[in-house]
């Protein structure tokens, strides 16, 4: 049943059924396309009951899968994702694709064939407050199904905050797991070396139960953790774990080690943020937690080393899109043209491929010429090491995936997990982004998300407690405090996001 | 790391480039006297393996219908991954062994790009900065045979990706693409310009070929294009530095390659006789119609290929253990085989390069497989000199001489020969200890070729009433009473009884006519009584 595959959208959807999810969808403009609602019951299992949306660069059978991409507007992949195969056997309900900006290029949704994704956060609020806020991106359409409560959770993909940023926009979970953690498996590649799933929900246990579903190794994926490398990353988060089980069952963080990396608050960031930070910490504190400030130096460099090494990758990962089998091709009027083949790629690349990733291959071809090689794609890779030592550095926990790196021995104070703003303000209003210098700009939305998808490690980030007494209605726009931990750590991480979330609430 | 470490070998090859060019001294060749030519060459070899280099589809023969062998990631699909084929891997150690090179611990694979139909990635995937072997050697017979061997030197083995096969139609002026070949594995070796003549060029990728087939890493074909060569070439005026190199791509026939060299230098030549330093560096064609080769690009034009490491690959890491296996299975390799017969068996050249030239196994099995012994001429002989048991020299002859002088005639080549080694050892051993006669050998070799069976050579010897007479005196092992001697007796008496002239003639002293009287019985026993036996029996009976 599932092989029959509609493209006519959500026009073919029962009315009963598009009368509640397609009408509730077009605020926001989260999904681009409505799977018809399951008429038998699904398998049972751990996530029954659950209805998940998949970001629309994640191959699916049953649906077409367009990365909101013109070059991609009418394919329907032959198989199914291994994520996408894990929730259909853990009993789940996928109930479409979500918007994102064009193979995952974007941090605020706007990059897409099928329009931008309008925060739905706005309409949550009083009427009077109708502004049109980006929903972050690249996983925009996932975060904002997500908070319009289209869905419990939907999976993104994050390579350089994709799911980190979004959800920090729109105010829900996000996390980014460890990279090799879950399969790629049918995951659209952008940039190799960085991409990972990740799990948006509207709560932590919620994005545990879909991040415990969806990780496995798979022998599909050449990145794929190996079961010992897994084992042994478990080992050791397992016994930190246990050392804080009869803390963390009273809601409190007493033993835990956090770190605030001081390179984490570059002049970008919004006072809004500092302050609303500073809550989040003091919560934590309150529940025992201590407090270390730590130092990765080389975070300054790590922004231009990520654009250089993820245009890189997408400029090659990109090159199978060419009109000859996949995308459609546009014909030249000029009779010269046909006698370059050049031509019938240029051509239809061009029509076709989005000015953020005309942008990035662009970039990225560029950094792999010969003479450009390196000073550009060498160097970042040199920086991406410096990243990872940082990183090891600083984690009481080694890092059981770097084999055979020695990490220094200098005295400093080891911590569990870092915490850093998931972003350098709160969403953007749409308008804003239209601006033409506004391109540049969005690069430094990431500026905080990067470090973690260079080094590979769990990131999540987790809504902040609303500021409700200053006036300024800017501030009442969500922003999200991010939590980082070594490889492997992943339950670590959700562990004290879960208390986070609780602290939070309870003060809410 | 990797990648500096190429970075750094690159600088190594340009500080050595004397060095290749001083390596094997002046070649001086009457063709163009005061020149001299470089040659290197690349060659790429299809992996003998049921899968593809990164996929597990199968393979595919020429014969196979287009676009049967292909999965997902052949085409690249956008979500799809590439996983490596162990078996391409230990069937590239296993070249590298054989071409005595380096097997590097770590190596990686690089994405090199360049957009065209038959490319369905944008990509191919290859080994540009850190290759799986480096730094070997092949050594060749000198095309002149009173020549020292020459040892050309391997540069490096990587593993890379073929690509798909497209065909143009120039009717309807579009290409049709046959992704059966996209992704196979190939193993790109590399020279240094140690060549110095077309025929050394040949010689080189017919001893590659030979070497290839032999530890079934390929089965070399260049007419179905499982083996093709880029051929690198280069003339300079004796004493001078090296000439500008011109690379001639897809040569698919020895015959072709040294063509397209002659052609080739002879181009270059006219060119620095009206003024020194004039060749382009180019990358040329060869025409197989003309003979002659075209240029395809100049530098200039050359692509930039955006070498990338691949992300998904990450490092091939090779342990001692690994190598020390895929050692341990390595078939025996042409030299050590040629070694072997002349120093164990005591075979002459001649008869070593008979022995190893039988063709045997008509397809290189998949993925290294070993079949068993006898599959070879070389394993076949080994079986019936069972460690020395049986004189090779004889053993030779009947191989040689009398089994593949009998298939020859019969058109067959020696894969079709139904006689088994056991067989052929009896038979030999028969003929060796007096069982049968050499005339009798042969007839029964005949009738097993014609005739194949199950039955051992001694069975069948007796169904066909074979086995030849002896006599109590010729033969004191033999009972007396056995019936192949007493059907001598009868035999002797028939002769005597049909032949009294000459028997009278014998008796009054004219000793020649007995060879009348033993010709006539051995026509009668069909070759089963040696001319001696019924000499000596002839001669007792009639002194009574």
């Amino acid at each position: 049943m599932r092989r029959n595959v509609n493209l006519t959208c959500l026009s073919s959807v029962p009315r009963r059924y598009a009368s509640t999810l397609a009408e509730r969808n077009r605020a926001s403009n989260a999904l681009i396309y409505l799977n018809k609602p399951q008429e038998k019951a699904q398998k049972e299992g751990q996530l029954s009951g659950l209805k998940i949306a998949i970001k629309d660069n994640i191959v699916t059978r049953d649906s077409p899968t367009t990365c909101s991409s013109a070059i991609l507007r009418n394919f329907v992949s032959p198989f199914d994702a291994t994520v996408v195969d894990k929730l259909h056997d853990s009993g789940a309900e996928i109930i479409g694709k979500a918007n994102c900006d064009e193979f995952g290029m974007g941090s605020l949704n706007t990059y897409s064939i099928h329009g931008p994704v309008i925060n739905p956060f706005a309409a949550s609020q009083d009427a009077s407050n109708q502004e049109r806020r980006s929903a972050g991106g690249s996983s925009g359409g996932s975060a904002a199904a997500v908070a319009a409560g289209l869905c419990d959770a939907a999976l993104g993909t994050d390579t350089g905050g994709s799911v980190r940023l979004p959800a920090s926009y729109c105010g829900v979970i996000g996390l980014k797991p460890s990279y090799g953690l879950v399969s790629r498996w049918g995951v659209v590649s952008y940039a190799d070396s960085l991409d990972c799933v990740g799990v948006l929900a509207k709560d932590v246990d919620t994005t545990s139960s879909v991040f415990n579903t969806i990780t496995g190794y798979d022998t599909k994926d050449p990145t794929s953790a190996l079961p010992g490398i897994r084992d042994a990353a478990s080992t050791y988060c397992n016994s930190r774990l246990e050392q804080l089980e009869s803390s963390l069952k009273e809601g409190r963080l007493d033993g835990l080690k956090i770190g605030i990396p001081q390179e984490f608050f570059p002049q970008e960031l919004s006072e809004s943020v500092i302050h609303r930070f500073r809550q989040s910490v003091k919560l934590l504190k309150e529940r025992g937690a201590s407090i270390v400030p730590v130092s990765l130096p080389a975070t300054s460099y790590s922004l231009s080393a990520y654009y250089v090494l993820a245009s890189a990758e997408a400029s090659s990962n990109m090159a199978r899109y060419d009109g000859i089998q996949y995308g459609e091709r546009v014909a030249s009027t000029d009779p010269e043209d046909l006698k370059k083949v050049a031509s019938v790629y240029a051509r239809t690349r061009s029509a076709n491929f989005g000015p953020e990733v005309q942008r990035r291959i662009l970039l990225g071809t560029y950094a792999l010429t010969a003479d450009a090689f390196d000073n550009y794609f060498l160097q970042a890779q040199r920086v991406r090491q410096l990243v990872k030592n940082d990183f090891n550095n600083v984690f009481s926990m080694p890092n059981v995936n770097e084999s055979g790196r020695s990490v220094s021995t200098e005295s400093v104070q080891k911590v569990d997990v870092l915490l850093h703003p998931s972003a350098i303000g709160a969403a953007p209003l749409l308008d804003e982004a239209k601006s033409a210098d506004f391109a540049l700009d969005s690069y430094v939305q990431d500026v905080l998300t990067v470090p973690a998808s260079l080094a590979g490690l769990p990131a999540l980030s987790v809504p902040c407690l609303s500021t409700d007494s200053k006036p300024d209605s800017r501030l009442e726009w969500p922003i999200g405090v991010s939590i980082v931990g070594q490889w492997g750590a992943d339950r670590l991480v959700l562990a004290v996001g879960k208390a986070l979330e609780t602290a939070t609430r309870i003060t809410t | 790391m990797f990648l500096r470490l190429g970075q750094c070998s690159h600088l190594r090859c340009s500080l050595r480039y004397r060095a290749f060019h001083s390596y094997r001294g002046v070649q001086e060749d009457s063709r163009w006297p005061g020149y001299q030519v470089i040659i290197g060459i690349e060659t790429h070899a299809q992996i003998k393996s049921r899968h593809k280099l990164f996929s597990n589809a199968l393979t595919s023969e020429p014969s196979d219908s287009t676009n049967d062998h292909v999965v997902v990631f052949d085409a690249a699909f956008p979500g799809t991954l590439p996983k490596l084929n162990p078996n391409c891997v230990d069937l590239a150690i296993r070249t590298a062994l054989a071409l005595k090179s380096n097997i590097q611990k770590s190596s990686s694979f690089d994405r090199k790009h360049y957009f065209y139909s038959d490319l369905p990635s944008g990509y191919q995937i290859t080994q540009q900065y850190a290759p799986i072997a480096t730094n070997g050697y092949l050594q060749i017979p000198s095309p002149n045979l009173s020549s020292e061997p020459i040892q050309v030197r391997i540069k490096q083995i990587q593993l890379e990706q073929d690509t798909a096969k497209s065909t143009f139609n120039p009717r309807t002026l579009t290409s049709q693409i046959d992704l059966n070949r996209a992704g196979t594995g190939l193993m790109e070796i590399v020279t240094l310009p140690d060549l110095r003549s077309p025929e050394e060029a040949g010689a080189y990728v017919r001893t590659l070929q030979a070497l290839l087939r032999a530890v079934g890493s390929s089965d070399g074909n260049m007419e179905q294009g499982s083996l093709r060569c880029d051929v690198n070439v280069s003339v300079n005026r004796i004493g001078q530095p090296p000439g500008t190199r011109c690379e001639i791509k897809n040569l698919n026939s020895v015959r072709f390659m040294m063509a397209a060299i002659t052609h080739e230098t002879q181009r270059q030549l006219k060119l620095l006789a009206e003024s020194p330093f004039t060749v382009p560096q180019e990358t040329r064609g060869f025409n197989e119609d003309t003979f002659e080769t075209f240029k395809l690009r100049s530098k200039e034009d050359a692509p930039d290929y955006r070498y990338m490491p691949d992300p998904n690959l990450g490092v091939l890491s090779i342990s001692e253990a690994r190598i020390a296996e895929v050692k341990a299975k390595l078939p025996e390799l042409p030299w050590q085989m040629r070694d072997r017969l002349k120093s164990i068996y005591g075979l002459s050249d001649k008869d070593t390069e008979v022995l190893m030239k039988i063709e045997t196994v008509k397809d290189v099995p998949f993925d290294g497989r070993i079949v068993g012994t006898g599959g070879s001429a070389v394993d076949y002989f080994d079986a019936l000199c069972e460690s020395q048991k049986r004189d090779p020299k004889i053993v030779f002859n009947w191989l040689g001489n009398e089994l593949l002088g009998q298939l020859t005639s019969k058109k067959a080549s020696f894969t079709e020969n139904p006689i088994n080694s056991d067989q052929l050892g009896q038979l030999i051993d028969m003929v060796q200890d007096g069982t049968l006669t050499g005339t009798s050998g042969k007839y029964l070799l005949r009738h097993l070729l014609s005739n194949p069976s199950g039955k051992t050579a001694r069975d069948l010897a007796e169904e066909l009433q074979l086995v030849a007479f002896t006599s109590g005196t010729a033969n004191p092992t033999a009972s007396p009473s056995s019936p192949a001697s007493s059907e001598l007796d009868s035999l002797v008496q028939d002769a005597i009884t049909a032949l009294p002239k000459e028997v009278a003639a014998y008796k009054s002293g004219h000793q020649g006519v007995l060879n009348k009287i033993v010709g006539w019985v051995i026509k009668q026993s069909r070759g089963r009584a040696d001319a001696k036996t019924v000499r000596i029996e002839l001669e007792r009976v009639l002194k009574q």
